[in-house]
C-alpha cells in the first residue's frame, strides 16, 4: 500500500507541470502577524470595510514574517503562486529585496493608488525602479524616550535633551551616569540598529544611489561608528546580547532610556507601575555634518500585493489605510501609528497620553515622521548589515576602522559578485 | 545462511530457500527505501543540479564555470570561519556527549539504584524542552552579571567575570555547553535500550573474576553496545555538521560569526541575506561530502561484523 | 571487608550526589519555564526565579489570543499518526537489511545512509515543488510523507536487529512461519526496548517539526503547538509570560510520552520470547 503511494506520488511527479497563478474569489485574504498589532488593525479595517460591503469575505491569517518569507521563496522558486494570499505585509527592510528577487509575484500597484501624504521616506522602502509595490502601514520613526525622574536626580529634564547634538548628548550621559550610576541607553552587541538610526538621521544609507556598497569612503559611517564606540566606552551606551535583555533593561529601569523606533513604546508602557515617570522627544543629531536631523527611522512595514488576484478590490479595502476615522480607531488598542500625515488630525492623536503624563505623544511621532530622510535599501541590505556589524565589533573590540569597513566592504561585494 | 532444512518443494528451482528469503527481504526494505529516494535523492539531485547555477532565484541559469559557486567557497572567508567553528564543535562535543550519555546509561541501568524513573526522565528533559525557554535561560544564565559568572566568581575560579556570549572562545564554549545539555539524554536512550539485550549473568560472572565496575563497563559493556554506539555517534556527527539552533538562538553566530555555523548560514544565505540559491546549495554538498566522509571513516573503524 | 563496605557507601553517595546534580541541571530551563508562565514580563526579564501569580492570567491570555486546543488536536494527530508509520515503515526495513544481508542490501543501505546527510535546508524548495505539482499543499499526507521513512530509523533498526537470535529464526521457520510472520510474531515482541526508545523519539522529533509543516501547510486550521508558540513571538511587544505558558504547554507531551515509554525500554525483555 504505501509502497503504491509512493509510487503513485513519484509517477505524478513526472507526469503532472505547470504552474499556477493565485485566483481571483471575490475574497480578500490577509497574511500578517502580530495580534496586539497588525491583525488587531487589520481587524478594524474589516469591520470597517464591511460594514459598507458587506458581501465581501475578507480573511486575516496569522503568519509569522519570517514565515512569510519563507512561503513566498519556496512558491515562487516553485513557480506556484497560487496558495499565496492578496495581500501580504512585508518589513520594510525587506521589501526591496523580495521584490526584486520575486518579480513575479508582487504586483506593481503604481497609479492605482493615491500615495498623497504617506511620508517620502517612508514611501521609498517599497518603490522599486520608480514603481510603487506597497502601501505603508506602521511607522518606525525614531524617538528618544527617557525616565524624567532619573534625569531630574542629575538636574536635567526632557528640554535639555530635545534638538540636541551627540556631543551634548554624551556630556550629559556621563553626567548622569557619574550622578545616578546608571547609563544612557542600552541596545544588542553586533545588530547595529543604534548606527543605523544615526546614519538614517543624516540621510546616509548603507548603499550608493547606484546600489553600490558605500562603506570604506564613507565619512557618515565613520563618524557614526566612533560615536557609537565613544558611547560604549564612556558607558553610557551598554551592550547587551540579545533582544529580551533589552527590553529588560527597559522594563526594570536599569537604563534611562532609549533611543528606538516609537514601537517601542508599547514595550515601555507595558510596565504600568512606570507611568508618569517617562517623557518623549526626538533623537540627538550628528554633529558636524550638514544634513544631520533630529529624525529617522527603525523598522516598521508595509502591505504589498500578490500578482494575478483582484488587485482593483484589494486597494479598494486599502482605501482605509488613507482613512483618517481608521488611524483613529487603531490608535488606543495599538498603539500603531501609520505614516499617513492625515492621521494627525484624529481626535485620539491630539489627547494627552496619560503613561506620558497628558502629553500629546502620538501627534509629536505623526510631526517627526514627517522630517524622517529617506535612505536607500536595496536588495543586499541584510548582507551589508551583517557585514557592518561585524566590522563594528572588531573595531570596538580594537580594530581598526578604515581597514575593518574595507573588509566589510568586500564582504558586499563579494555576495553581489553571485 | 539457510542450510538447516532442504526446501520441501524442490520442483521450482528457481525458488529456493535462499532466494525466497532474499526476495522477503528486498520486500521488506523496499517501501522504505523507495520514499527516501523519492523524497531526498530525487530533491537532492535538483539540488545538486541548482549548486551548478547563479542568478535570482526564479531565473538560475548554469554558471560559468560550472563549479563556479564551489570556487567561491574558497574565497569566502565567512564560510571557512563557518567550516572551522563547526569542526571545533563537533572535535569537542561529541566526545564528550557520547562518554557522558554512556556514563549516565550505565548508572541508570544498574537495578539497586533508587528512583531511576525519576532520573531517567530528568536527565532526557533536555531534549523536550522547548527551544525558546532553552536559548532563553541559556542566555540570562550566562550574561556578564548572570549566574554563571556570579558562581564562579563565589567558589574562586574566576576573579572578574567573563562576557560569555561576546569573547569568540567563550561564546563557543557555551553553544558546547548548551549541546552537551541538550542532548546527552538523548543519546542515553539508546544505550539504555541496548543494554537490555546485554545478559545479566556476564555481569556476574565478570564480578566473580574480580573486574570492577570500570573493567565491567570498558570490557562488556562498550563492547556489546558497539552496534548502537556506531549509530549515535554517525547520528552526532551528523547533527553537529548540521547544527543551526544554538548558533541561531545562543549567539546569532556572533560575536562577528565567530561562532557561526554551516547550516546557519546556508539558512542566511537564502533565506536572509540576498537570496543565493545556488551558492547555497553548493555548500550543501560539501557539508554532504564532508559528513559522508567522515561516517564512512566511523563505520570502518566500528562497524566489523 | 571493612574498607571495601565504606567505600561502596562512599561510591553510593557519589553516584547520588552526581545524578541529583546532573538532574538538577537538566531540570532547571523546563522548570524555569514553568516558574515564569506564572510570572510577567516585567518579572521575567528581571530573572525572577520564584512563582508569582500570574499563572491563570497567562493561561487566560494564551487561550484567548490562539486556539490552544485546535494546535493540541492537530500535533496529537500528525506525531501520533507519524511515530506509528514511521516505525511500521523503518522498522522493517531495518529487518530486511539485517537479517537477509547480502552485499547488494549493504550497498543500498549505505546509499541510504546519504540522505541522512543533507542539510533540510538544502532540498526545502524542490521539495515543495514536488508536492506543488502533485496537490498534495496544504494535506496531512504532504505533511508527514517526507519525514515517515528515515535513514536513522532504518540503521537504528537495523543494528538493533543484528542482537536478535539467528536460531529464533531458523526454529521459526521450522513451525512453519513465513518471512513477515517471523518479523511480526517474533522480531516485534523481542524489540520492544528498541521500538519503545525509537517511538520516544520519533514522537520528539515529529512533535517538534517546523519548518516543514510551516511551508506545506499554509493555512491556520494546521497551527500545531510549535507553530503557536512562536506566533507568541512575533509583535513589537513580547509578553514572555504567555510564551513561557505556551512552552511548558508545548513540552509537556514529550515529557509525558517519555515517563511512559521510558519502562518498555530500560526494565528489560529478557523472556518475552520463549
Amino acid at each position: 500500500m504505501k509502497k503504491l503511494v509512493s509510487l503513485l506520488l513519484a509517477l505524478t511527479i513526472i507526469v503532472s507541470c505547470g504552474a499556477a497563478l493565485a485566483a481571483e474569489d471575490g475574497k480578500i485574504t490577509i497574511w500578517t502577524w502580530d495580534p496586539n498589532f497588525n491583525i488587531a488593525a487589520m481587524k478594524v479595517a474589516k469591520e470597517m470595510y464591511n460594514a459598507e460591503h458587506p458581501d465581501v469575505e475578507i480573511v486575516i491569517e496569522e503568519v509569522l514574517s519570517e514565515d512569510i518569507e519563507t512561503r513566498v521563496i519556496t512558491a515562487a522558486s516553485a513557480g506556484d503562486i497560487s496558495n499565496l494570499p492578496d495581500i501580504m505585509l512585508i518589513q520594510d527592510n525587506s521589501a526591496q529585496k523580495f521584490v526584486l528577487s520575486y518579480p513575479e509575484v508582487y504586483a506593481d500597484i503604481t497609479g492605482k493608488y493615491d500615495f498623497d501624504g504617506f511620508a517620502a521616506g517612508k514611501l521609498a522602502y517599497s518603490i522599486v525602479d520608480g514603481k510603487n509595490y506597497g502601501v505603508p502601514f506602521d511607522a518606525g520613526t525614531v524617538v528618544g524616550t527617557y525616565r524624567t525622574d532619573y534625569l531630574a536626580e542629575a538636574g536635567y529634564t526632557i528640554e535639555d535633551l530635545t534638538d540636541i547634538d551627540w556631543d551634548r548628548f554624551i556630556e550629559i550621559g556621563k553626567d548622569v551616569k557619574a550622578k545616578t550610576g546608571r547609563p544612557m541607553l542600552s541596545g544588542q552587541a553586533g545588530a547595529i540598529d543604534t548606527v543605523l538610526i544615526m546614519m538614517q538621521s543624516c540621510g546616509a544609507s548603507m548603499f550608493n544611489e547606484d546600489g553600490s556598497v558605500n562603506f570604506a569612503n564613507n565619512d557618515i559611517i565613520k563618524s557614526v561608528l566612533e560615536y557609537y564606540k565613544t558611547m560604549v566606552q564612556e558607558g553610557i551606551f551598554i551592550e547587551v546580547n540579545t533582544w529580551d535583555e533589552y527590553c529588560g533593561t527597559l522594563s526594570n529601569a536599569s537604563v534611562v532610556g532609549t533611543v528606538n523606533g516609537c514601537w517601542i513604546l508599547g514595550t515601555i508602557m507595558g510596565v504600568p507601575d512606570q507611568a508618569g515617570k517617562w517623557a518623549l522627544t526626538n533623537m540627538p543629531k550628528m554633529p558636524g555634518i550638514e544634513s544631520a536631523t533630529n529624525y529617522s527611522n527603525n523598522g516598521g512595514s508595509s502591505w504589498v500585493f500578490t500578482n494575478g488576484t483582484d488587485i482593483d478590490l484589494a486597494l479598494d479595502f486599502m482605501q482605509l489605510y488613507r482613512n483618517v476615522d481608521f488611524y483613529n480607531a487603531i490608535l488606543p488598542t495599538t498603539s500603531a501609528i501609520g505614516t499617513w500625515a492625515g492621521a494627525k488630525d484624529g481626535s485620539n492623536y491630539a489627547a494627552g497620553n496619560e503613561f506620558y503624563n497628558g502629553d500629546a505623544i502620538f501627534a509629536k511621532i505623526v510631526e517627526y515622521t514627517a522630517h524622517v530622510p529617506a535612505n536607500t535599501t536595496g536588495a543586499f541590505y541584510y548582507d551589508a548589515r551583517e557585514a557592518l556589524g561585524t566590522a563594528l565589533t572588531n573595531y570596538i573590540n580594537g580594530g581598526d576602522l578604515q581597514s575593518e569597513l574595507v573588509n566589510a566592504e568586500d564582504t558586499v561585494n563579494f555576495a553581489m559578485g553571485f | 545462511m539457510t542450510n538447516a532444512t532442504p526446501a520441501p518443494k524442490k520442483k521450482h528451482r528457481f525458488w529456493t530457500m535462499e532466494r525466497k528469503q532474499s526476495a522477503a527481504g528486498w520486500a521488506f526494505l523496499t517501501p522504505a527505501t523507495l520514499m527516501i529516494f523519492v523524497f531526498s535523492f530525487y530533491p537532492m539531485v535538483q539540488a545538486f543540479l541548482t549548486s551548478l547555477k547563479r542568478g535570482l532565484p526564479t531565473a538560475l541559469t548554469y554558471s560559468d564555470p560550472l563549479w563556479r559557486n564551489y570556487q567561491r567557497m574558497l574565497k569566502d572567508t565567512v564560510f571557512t570561519q563557518s567550516v572551522a567553528n563547526t569542526m571545533t564543535y563537533l572535535i569537542i562535543q561529541v566526545p564528550i556527549m557520547l562518554v557522558l550519555a554512556v556514563i549516565f546509561a550505565t548508572l541508570l541501568n544498574n537495578k539497586d539504584l533508587k528512583f531511576r524513573g525519576l532520573f531517567r526522565t530528568c536527565i532526557f528533559l533536555p531534549c523536550a524542552t522547548g527551544l525558546v525557554a532553552y536559548s532563553m535561560i541559556f542566555r540570562t544564565l550566562f550574561t556578564y552579571d548572570g549566574m554563571v559568572n556570579a558562581l564562579l566568581m563565589n567558589i574562586g575560579i574566576l576573579s572578574e567575570p567573563i562576557n560569555w556570549l561576546n569573547d569568540p572562545f567563550y561564546a563557543k564554549v557555551v553553544i558546547i555547553v548548551g549541546l552537551v545539555w541538550r542532548w546527552t539524554g538523548y543519546n542515553m536512550i539508546f544505550y539504555l535500550s541496548g543494554m537490555q539485550s546485554i545478559d545479566y549473568s556476564i555481569y556476574e560472572a565478570a564480578r566473580i573474576d574480580g573486574a570492577n565496575q570500570f573493567r565491567q563497563l570498558v570490557n562488556i559493556t562498550i563492547p556489546l553496545l558497539k552496534p548502537i554506539i556506531l549509530v549515535t555517534a554517525i547520528m552526532s556527527t551528523n547533527g553537529t555538521l548540521q547544527l543551526f539552533d544554538e548558533s541561531v538562538n545562543l549567539t546569532r553566530g556572533g560575536p562577528a560569526n565567530m561562532t557561526i555555523t554551516m547550516s546557519h548560514y546556508i539558512y542566511n544565505t537564502m533565506f536572509t541575506k540576498n537570496p543565493n540559491f545556488g551558492y547555497a546549495a553548493a555548500m550543501s554538498f560539501v557539508i554532504l561530502i564532508m559528513v559522508a566522509v567522515l561516517s564512512a571513516i566511523q563505520t570502518k573503524v566500528g562497524d566489523k561484523r | 571487608m571493612r574498607e571495601g563496605a565504606f567505600s561502596k557507601k562512599a561510591s553510593r553517595f557519589c553516584m547520588y550526589a552526581f545524578l541529583i546534580f546532573a538532574s538538577f541541571i537538566s531540570v532547571f530551563p523546563l522548570y524555569w519555564a514553568f516558574i515564569s508562565a506564572c510570572n510577567n514580563t516585567q518579572q521575567i526579564l528581571g530573572g525572577r526565579m520564584i512563582p508569582s501569580t500570574h499563572l491563570i492570567e497567562n493561561l487566560t491570555n494564551l487561550f484567548a489570543q490562539q486556539d490552544v486546543w485546535r494546535a493540541m488536536k492537530n500535533s496529537f494527530a500528525t506525531t501520533l499518526l507519524q511515530v506509528v508509520l514511521s516505525l511500521a515503515v523503518s522498522s522493517i526495513a531495518g529487518y530486511g537489511f539485517e537479517i537477509y544481508h547480502d552485499k547488494y542490501k549493504d550497498r543500498v543501505m549505505s546509499i541510504l545512509m546519504l540522505a541522512m546527510m543533507v542539510p533540510f535546508v538544502a532540498v526545502l524548495v524542490p521539495l515543495f515543488q514536488m508536492f506543488s505539482k502533485v496537490g498534495l499543499l496544504n494535506t496531512w499526507v504532504g505533511f508527514f510523507l517526507p519525514s515517515l521513512s528515515t535513514p536513522f530509523l532504518i540503521m537504528y533498526f537495523r543494528n538493533s536487529a543484528r542482537t536478535f537470535p539467528k536460531d529464533t529464526i531458523e526454529a521459526a521457520r521450522i513451525d512453519g512461519l513465513n518471512e513477515f510472520q517471523i518479523f511480526i510474531k517474533m522480531f516485534i515482541p523481542m524489540m520492544k526496548p528498541t521500538y519503545a526508545s525509537a517511538a520516544t523519539i520519533t514522537f520528539m522529533n515529529a512533535w517538534n517539526s517546523y519548518l516543514w509543516p510551516k511551508v506545506i501547510m499554509q493555512t491556520p486550521d494546521a497551527t500545531t503547538m510549535p507553530m503557536l508558540v512562536s506566533n507568541l513571538m512575533s509583535g513589537y511587544v513580547i509578553d514572555y509570560g504567555v510564551v513561557m505558558a505556551g512552552v511548558t504547554l508545548c513540552s509537556l507531551p514529550t515529557v509525558i510520552i517519555f515517563f511512559i515509554l521510558q519502562k518498555s525500554f530500560t526494565n528489560g525483555v529478557a523472556g518475552a520470547v520463549k
